[in-house]
Formats: C-alpha cells, structure tokens, sequence
C-alpha cells in the first residue's frame, strides 16, 4: 500500500481523519477497526493487515476509495 | 419478478438457477432444482408492494459459474466464511424465530472474515394477520427447515465483484440523548442514556417515544436500524439485537416513507441491482403496498442481511466489472 495512503488509513482508524465510502462492507471495516484501535492502540498493525487483504479482495471497489483518501 | 407457480416451476425444470420467496403453499409444491427459498407472502414487485399467496418472487441468477447450496444450524452457521467461493456471493436466508437466525444476528459482527465474503440474506417470515410458520428451503434437496439456515453460494467469473449495500431512510438527530447497553441481547431492561443508567420501558414511556422509528447506530456514516418488536412489562425487546459498546440514537421521525425512499435511491445510484429485499415494517408502517420504489423488487423480509442482521432496511446486491 502506498505510503502516503497507509499513513491517513491509520488516521481514519485513531478517528483523526473522517472518510465515508459508498461501499457499506468498507465502513463496517473501518468502524471495526476504530473501535479495535481505540480499545487497544496495538491492533493498529492487525487492523492494516486486514485492510490491505480488504482491498486487495475488491481491487474494482478499493480504486475508487484508494483515490478518494489520497485527496483527503 | 413475480411469476405463477406452473412459471416457476417451468424455470426450474429447464435447469436455472434461482433466488425464490413465496408463501409456503407456493414453494413446497416446487420441484427439486437449483434453487433456494424462504417463505413470505409479500413482495415489492415491479408494478409496486403487493401481498399474494398466488405468485412468487424469483430471481434467476445468470451471472455465476457455479454454484452449491448448503444447510447451517446454530453450531455451525458460520463456516459460511470458510465454505464461501474466493471470488463469489453468498445468499443467506433464515427462518424468524429461529435459533439460529438469533445467533447469526448476536455473533456475526464479531466473525473474523465475515467481511471478505459478500453475504446479501433475509429473514424468511409469513402473513403477519392470519399467522404461520417461517421456513426457508433447500430446492437441490426439496427439503424445508423451521430452524435452519439455507446459503446459496455463487461462484463469480474473474473481475467480477459482488457489492453489497442498503436503503435506511431512517438517521439520528446527534442532539438526541445516546443510548448503550450492557449486553449483545435481544431484549433489554436497562441502559443507559447520556451514561446515567434508566429502566429502558419506562424511559420510552415518559419520552412518549414513537417506537415505529427505529434505534440507529452510526457505522461511519452508514446508519444500521434496530427495530422495537415488543415492550412487555419492563423488557423491551428487538427484532435484532443491540450491541453493546455502540452509540444508539432513536431515528428521526420520518412521515412519508415512500418518498424518502424515492430520495434515498436517487442518492444510493444503484445501477442494475440484482437482488434486493426490504422490510416488513417498512411495508407496513410506510404503506407500500401498491407503490414502487423501482429499481428494487424482491421480497418483504422479517429482517435483512446486509453481512449482519438488520431492521426497516432495503438491502441490495450488484454485480460490478
């Protein structure tokens, strides 16, 4: 994953960030996330993980969301 | 669309594979073939909400390579994320009442994966004035279930996806007091609203709370309803469960559900929907019966699968690429 992109992903995760996608399975990924991160800030690496298997698996869905938070 | 029975069966028997809701009388007449099924008797159809014991609502679902078809019980519902294709969809249908549907809605957003697997389902159910019994039905093995779980899996082609999403014309006001529990149930005594603790029944009775609206909860920006079914005595019970360590708000009144509706389906741009279901109490409280909200039809579902559980939702699945 882009460096640049990881960085504001791991920002959407802490909630310093805001980013709403039109894919629904992505937000329930990212409010997941938050709430793992904010109970425990060491599920961040875990988080990305599963972040970049997320995209990864929807390539057609994550092009547009990948270029939408590298405008954030 | 909405076929007669001898319709249904001729799709059937000429080897398509379909996606099928109809009252009970409907589908155990059916023959065996590469279907699934679950019991309602009312549907949005393409002339608008209809209530019918006389036609059924079938999908035909062209777009797989291949597909198998698989009976869970409450032990085992989900090896649903370990039986999916890679690259595939999975149809989910479940009785009301069931055991298993109760611990599909309590643990599925806790399942690790759950996520990489499109899962579009309902919640099976019957005429809600003259009564009966939710089933759903195995078409390969012409078997019906009161307390199991049917999936369709569906293998797609490469560089096709399948999307999930949903319809909520309901959201919260973020002046509203927030509402948490204690614990993943569907049926509650106590919560607390702005962290002070209050006998929920009672709360909603002083409020004079209008429990036709749901209780949402805000998944980054994408609300998720969670519909009152009952306040009896002090227990306030839910058509799905309330999670605990989530933010709930009571939605925001909404007068004219069709329009809403119209409005929320301009916004979602929702292309070629191949499948859709959307709530009886959304049916009910929204009079839809006789009006359309094109391009979704399908069946009216006693809850919604959209991955988890839902409530007074319209979910819909598309084929992209």
């Amino acid at each position: 994953m882009d460096p640049q992109i990881q960085e504001k992903m791991q920002k959407i995760f802490r909630g310093e960030l805001k980013y709403k996608s039109a894919n629904l399975a992505f937000n329930m990924l990212i409010t997941k996330s938050r709430k793992k991160v904010a109970e425990d800030p060491g599920s961040m690496e875990g988080c990305m993980k599963e972040l970049e298997e997320f995209l990864a698996k929807y390539p057609i869905v994550a092009k547009v969301d990948l270029a939408n938070i590298a405008m954030l | 669309m909405l076929v007669e029975l001898k319709e249904a069966v001729r799709l059937i028997n000429e080897g398509r594979t379909l996606h099928i809701a109809a009252d009970d009388m409907l589908l155990k007449q059916l023959p065996k073939g590469k279907w699934v099924g679950g019991t309602t008797p009312y549907f949005i159809g393409d002339e608008g909400g209809i209530f019918s014991r006389d036609l059924l609502f079938v999908n035909e679902i062209d777009y797989a390579d291949e597909i198998s078809v698989s009976v869970y019980g409450k032990y085992n519902v989900f090896q649903l994320v370990e039986e999916c294709y890679d690259n595939g969809l999975a149809i989910l249908i479940m009785p009301y009442g069931s055991n298993v549907a109760a611990k599909y809605a309590r643990e599925a957003p806790e399942v690790e994966e759950l996520l990489m697997h499109p899962t579009f389902g309902w919640i099976s159910g019957y005429d809600l004035d003259a009564g009966g019994e939710a089933k759903v039905y195995d078409g390969t093995t012409g078997t019906s279930y009161t307390d199991r779980a049917v999936v369709m899996y569906l293998r797609l082609p490469e560089g096709k996806t399948a999307m999930i999403n949903m319809i909520n014309i309901f959201e919260d006001d973020k002046t509203d007091p927030v509402i948490r529990f204690h614990e993943n149930d569907l049926s509650v005594k106590k919560c607390t609203v702005n962290g002070q603790e209050v006998d929920f029944a009672e709360y909603i009775r002083k409020k004079g709370i209008d429990t036709r609206m749901p209780l949402v909860a805000d998944y980054n920006g994408s609300y998720f309803n969670i519909s009152v079914k009952s306040i009896e005595d002090d227990r306030v019970s839910f058509y799905a469960p309330v999670f605990k360590n989530v933010d709930y708000r009571f939605a925001v009144r909404v007068d004219d559900y069709a329009a809403e509706f119209e409005k929320r389906i301009a916004e979602a741009g929702a292309r070629n929907p191949v499948m859709s279901c959307n709530c009886i109490l959304n049916y009910r409280y929204g009079e839809l019966n006789g009006r359309k909200i094109p391009p979704y039809t399908g069946p009216v579902t006693f809850g919604e699968v959209a991955y988890q559980l839902l409530n007074q939702t319209l979910v819909y699945c598309e084929i992209l690429g």
